[in-house]
């Protein structure tokens, strides 16, 4: 709410400086956004009379002035401007002067003649034709008025004021107000407020015979009052109106619909001005819309009305959106001769649906959305008439209508005073938590301990002892809060198992290279066509967004792949030369399509890596690693991941598991193009929930030491070229033979020095037992059953 | 004899102490001392001596023998501790060259961040829970106090994926969840992903990461929630940073304030990062609304408590000085690379 300093005073004494005001307001919870200083835009343009003017000796364009700025001596300014005349009142840059542009003005010379300053246009004075008439005239800015020279040129344009940016928090409404705002003032700096007290006098008559008002829905307009004004006399507001107007970003019209907007400012109330003789039958209904009905609003747009909007209507066709705009039909001119008008509450949720339906937000429907009082509406139809009579802009005529089904009753809370420094932690004397209770408006009075606090109509927001805490807490200072350390019983903070496992997962990760990643949580939902997934993959099952953002995040993701992918496409093309990654995330699993309950949020991990050192085995070392940290012993099986490469991809089979645990391989080139990808990357996804699993299990448990030395023997066989080397290794474990303690591969050879359906392969086998030291004959005897074991699969020594 | 002796000896200590490597100094012991060498070879003679002078021969040249092998052994420790000197001399590195290592990886800054307030709020005894990121319209509006037309409702433009299910807007239903499964004392913090349909750009992202802090117990006051949070402002922004509470409004705690702390780039004097106000604002908190404590089956006359949330991204954003939210989500390795 941006209100001018000056408007803030007519209701309460502002002594202190302007950065102290803002200062204690945004203590008390009123923070301010920005501070605009008016009478900073300009300095030493002063009103000067021209008393001569002469012709420039040697510049046919230039004219010559000798000017009365208030000064002894007349001042002489060269000017090019030719609507300039002798007696003209005229804004002059001084020496020395600042503009609204920025512009600096010094005294020069002009064709050899000196020049003390600048005549202004209306336009370096960053003026429209709405702040001073006569602004937007090609030229020098001529004064209509009458003001002395040397006069302050602040002063004729109402620029010695201050504008106040105030941030309202939601609950309370009623300072989207200038008394609201006043009312806060007045409390934080001790001072008294000064409300108007509404006064005006009538023609006589009676509203009645004038207008009818039926509210059809009182669900959604819980009070409707209305008044009757004639014989309009229509022109312009008095200068200081047109300043607070201006001052809180709002456009002087004329004094009706100035007075309006005065009042909504003014008060929190939004007020409409019908031309009475617009409405048809004399009658208004307050209504939810007839389907199909249509209505033009004030700024010429066309509606299609359905019946969840509220109307103001006449006996025809409404005219009005009720708490959002006015009709076309309905307007008020400068021809209008009788008014009618209105003031009333609006169900916020209602006008918030209909402004957003129709994509409308005006100051009025902004006020009904946050909440207007009911109570309050009588006091600003009052102000409003009272404004009428003031400024002489019609007669009213007698009598009121008020439609309403029962106005709100007061509420009156009685609290303990100890209960509420118990909740602060803070000893808030009682005479004091009554005084700024009182200065609130809260009536309030002390018996014994107890506070009786009559809430006034205007805070519906406070409901309990929690907010009379809050009330009595922002004015007596939150500065009085120190902290105190955590009291109570001693208790250990826990984790979830999940958070425990998947932090270690992480730490392993990191030891291994791997940097982790943050990507959205929606996604795309051609992403599972990226990925080629079947038409019966579970992971095409995904939850649609119903209002994303874009295409590109329009589901919530069922795999991290495709994300990675992204990462991965990212770095490539941002030329990094090689890259480890990982994401440990959740993933949305849908119960039922569409979705009416929550969706699994099933823990996902995905690794990605690329780079000249990577291939399928860099990442199933990774994997490995893995697992055993994880205490998990799992079997790698060819898998058919489709956006995996087919012969370079395996699956992690755990015992007693059907799903794999994992799934990883180089990357099909077809589905790395498909995310902008030319070179060889590698991805894994992999299940956390069974590693987590097998984590819970985990126990280290002590194996001795061995005492006695171990032997070691090479062993190179001939294979089958197909045959895996994992089998290889299971026949040579199958050996009938309790001393072989390690099996390890060393060279595996395809090439010329064998035939071609073959290839070699060479083991490391670490021989011993646990009780002695291994003779050779027991060695020799042992790898003579390992290669008894490996013929049964035609393995045979190497010759 | 004594004269060949003599001479062997001087000749040899000579050499010896003229030798100049271990090698060297092996075939003098081997010329001098060895089976075949002079000493020995004079040795054999003994024979030819009368069994008068034999003693005295005999004696001498063992006392030449001796001396000899004393000799080498000081000259080989001697010459071995040179050659060491030399050896170590010549296998002088430049140790301002790279060192060798596998490259380490890490964990994400607001993993980062988020391990560090974990580790702060957990060593106070709180609980790390997780709630779900899709909530239902109770959770994440009704139970917090935000009934169906509260205008408070349309200040967070909310993603929804049904009628009724929302993607969470903020870690706030986590309270609710906790206090309808437990009853007091609760401490628990929530860390976790939320989000906003703001259009992205370098302070706004649609995803972004919050953490909710929750206390509930009997007599707790808004003074210990100040203790609380300035505990841990002080281990993440140093001691000396102060705690200022500033009145706000949340539908879910009475009173709610904004915490700010001093600006830790200006120490409180007023920067361009502060704008001016020595402030720098933090995170919401308050105290815990008693529709809330009733609406999840807490007395709000016998318990009370403190609620926090916190803006993970932002605390990441500050403390690393970090110049646009969307980095967080690039994952471009060499913005990643800077985080361990």
């Amino acid at each position: 709410m941006k209100v001018s300093l000056n408007w803030l005073k007519r209701y309460v004494d502002i002594k202190v400086p302007v950065e102290e005001l803002c200062d204690r307001m945004t203590m008390s919870g009123f923070e301010v956004e920005e501070v605009e200083d008016l009478s900073a835009t300009m300095e030493n343009v002063k009103v000067g009379r021209i008393l001569k003017l002469e012709k420039h000796p040697d510049a046919d364009k230039l004219l010559v002035c000798q000017l009365d700025v208030g000064e002894e001596e007349p001042v002489q300014i060269i000017t090019g401007a030719q609507n300039v005349f002798e007696g003209a009142l005229v804004p002059c840059a001084l020496h020395n002067s600042r503009l609204p542009n920025g512009a600096h003005i010094k005294k020069g010379k002009l064709r050899g003649l000196p020049s003390n300053g600048m005549l202004c246009s209306g336009e370096e004075l960053c003026l429209k034709e709405a702040d001073y008439p006569g602004a937007e005239v090609y030229g020098i800015l001529i004064l209509k008025e009458e003001y002395a020279p040397g006069t302050d040129m602040r002063e004729v344009l109402h620029l010695n004021d201050v504008l106040i940016d105030f941030s309202v928090l939601s609950n309370r409404p009623d300072c989207n107000s200038v008394i609201g705002l006043a009312r806060e003032v007045a409390v934080v700096l001790g001072e008294e407020l000064r409300l108007p007290k509404p006064a005006y006098k009538t023609c006589g008559g009676d509203v009645n015979e004038h207008i009818a008002i039926a509210v059809e829905d009182y669900d959604l307009c819980p009070r409707y009052m209305g008044r009757v004004v004639k014989n309009l006399r229509i022109g312009p507001s008095p200068d200081w109106m047109k300043d607070c107007l201006r001052g809180a970003g709002m456009r002087p019209i004329n004094n009706i619909v100035d007075i309006t907007n005065f009042v909504m400012l003014e008060t929190g109330h939004p007020m409409h001005a019908f031309n009475l003789n617009d409405i048809a039958g004399r009658q208004i209904i307050v209504r939810r819309a007839r389907e199909g009905e249509k209505m033009t609003t004030l700024d010429g747009k066309d509606h299609a009305l359905t019946p969840e909007m509220l109307v103001i209507a006449d006996a025809e066709k409404p005219s009005c959106l009720a708490g959002i705009m006015g009709g076309l039909e309905s307007e008020i001119t400068e021809n209008t001769t009788d008014l009618f008008l209105e003031c009333a509450k609006f169900r916020r949720d209602n006008v918030r649906r209909t402004a957003r339906t129709l994509g409308m937000r005006t100051e009025s429907s902004a006020r009904f959305e946050k909440g207007v009082d009911t109570i309050g509406v009588e006091y600003a139809m009052e102000r409003a008439l009272q404004l009428i009579s003031e400024l002489d802009a019609g007669d009213i005529v007698e009598g009121v209508i008020d439609r309403n089904n029962g106005l709100p009753a007061g509420r009156v809370l009685t609290v303990s005073a100890a209960r509420i420094n118990e909740l602060l932690g803070v000893d808030v004397p009682y005479d004091e938590m009554v005084r700024i209770l009182n200065a609130l408006e809260v009536e309030t009075t002390l018996d014994g301990g107890t506070l009786t606090c009559a809430i006034p109509y205007f805070r519906d927001d406070i409901e309990s002892r929690a907010d009379l805490a809050e009330e009595v807490m922002r004015i007596y200072g939150y500065g009085h809060i120190t902290g105190t350390p955590m009291r109570g019983e001693v208790i250990r903070g826990k984790k979830l198992p999940a958070r425990v496992h998947g932090d270690e997962v992480k730490a392993l990760l990191a030891a291994h290279g791997m940097r982790e990643t943050a990507t959205y949580s929606f996604i795309s939902a051609k992403a599972v066509d990226q990925l080629a997934l079947a038409q019966d993959d579970p992971r095409r099952r995904v939850v649609p967004l119903l209002n994303p953002l874009s295409e590109e995040y329009a589901v919530m993701r069922s795999q991290l792949a495709s994300s990675m992918l992204t990462v991965l496409a990212t770095n490539i093309s941002r030329k990094n030369p090689a890259g480890r990654f990982f994401e440990l995330d959740k993933v949305f699993v849908p119960r039922a399509l569409p979705v009416v309950e929550q969706p699994e949020e099933v823990p996902a991990l995905c690794i990605g890596v690329y780079g000249a050192e990577e291939d399928f085995f860099t990442l199933k070392g990774v994997i490995e690693a893995l697992l055993a940290r994880c205490g998990a012993e799992g079997e790698f099986v060819r898998s058919g991941e489709p956006y995996l490469h087919p012969g370079r991809q395996a699956k992690v089979l755990l015992p007693g598991c059907e799903e794999p645990a994992a799934v990883f391989g180089e990357v099909h080139p077809a589905a790395a193009a498909r995310f902008g990808i030319q070179e060889r990357v590698y991805l894994a996804e992999v299940k956390p929930a069974a590693l987590y699993a097998c984590m819970e299990k985990r126990r280290a448990l002590y194996r001795p030491l061995p005492k006695f030395p171990a032997s070691t023997r090479d062993l190179a066989v001939i294979a089958g070229r197909e045959l895996p080397i994992a089998e290889m290794e299971k026949a040579i474990r199958a050996a009938d033979s309790s001393i072989i303690e390690r099996v390890e591969l060393f060279d595996v050879y395809q090439g010329s020095q064998i035939p071609a359906d073959k290839k070699s392969v060479a083991y490391s086998i670490v021989l011993r037992a646990p009780d002695r030291t291994l003779t050779d004959a027991e060695c020799d005897e042992a790898m003579r059953k390992i290669l008894h074991s490996l013929e049964k699969i035609h393995v045979k020594l190497r010759q | 004899m004594r004269e060949q002796l003599e001479q062997i000896k001087a000749s040899a200590l000579r050499e010896i102490g003229a030798c100049g490597s271990l090698k060297a100094l092996d075939a003098l012991r081997v010329n001098y001392l060895g089976k075949k060498g002079q000493l020995t070879a004079i040795l054999k003679q003994m024979g030819k001596l009368s069994a008068e002078e034999r003693p005295a021969m005999g004696q001498l040249a063992n006392d030449v023998r001796k001396e000899l092998e004393e000799a080498l052994a000081a000259r080989q420790e001697a010459l071995r501790e040179t050659e060491l000197a030399a050896r170590l001399e010549e296998e002088r590195l430049d140790v301002t060259m790279p060192g060798r290592a596998k490259k380490t990886g890490g964990l994400h800054p607001l993993s980062l961040v988020t391990n560090d307030l974990i580790d702060i709020f957990q060593s106070m005894g709180f609980d790390v829970v997780d709630g779900p990121e899709v909530e239902t319209d109770h959770y994440l509006f009704e139970a917090l106090n935000l009934p169906k037309d509260h205008p408070a409702r349309a200040m967070q433009d909310t993603f929804y994926l049904g009628e009724n299910l929302l993607l969470r807007s903020q870690t706030s239903s986590a309270q609710i969840r906790v206090m309808e499964q437990r009853k007091p004392p609760i401490r628990m913090v929530c860390p976790g992903r939320v989000f906003r349909a703001d259009e992205v750009d370098a302070t706004h992202s649609p995803v972004f990461h919050q953490m909710e802090g929750l206390v509930v117990d009997k007599g707790v006051t808004m003074c210990d929630l100040k203790g609380c949070l300035e505990q841990f402002v002080h281990e993440i922004y140093g001691p000396e940073t102060q705690v200022r509470f500033r009145p706000s409004f949340f539908p879910f705690t009475e009173p709610s304030v904004e915490v700010d702390i001093t600006c830790s780039e200006c120490g409180g004097k007023g920067c361009r990062i502060c704008k001016g106000t020595g402030w720098i604002e933090i995170l919401g908190a308050g105290m815990v609304h008693p529709n809330v404590l009733r609406g999840c089956g807490i007395d709000p006359e016998v318990y009370s408590g403190f609620a926090f949330g916190v803006g993970l991204d932002r605390l990441a954003i500050t403390r690393s000085k970090i110049s646009d939210i969307r980095l967080l989500f690039e994952n471009d390795l060499r913005f990643l690379e800077q985080f361990n």
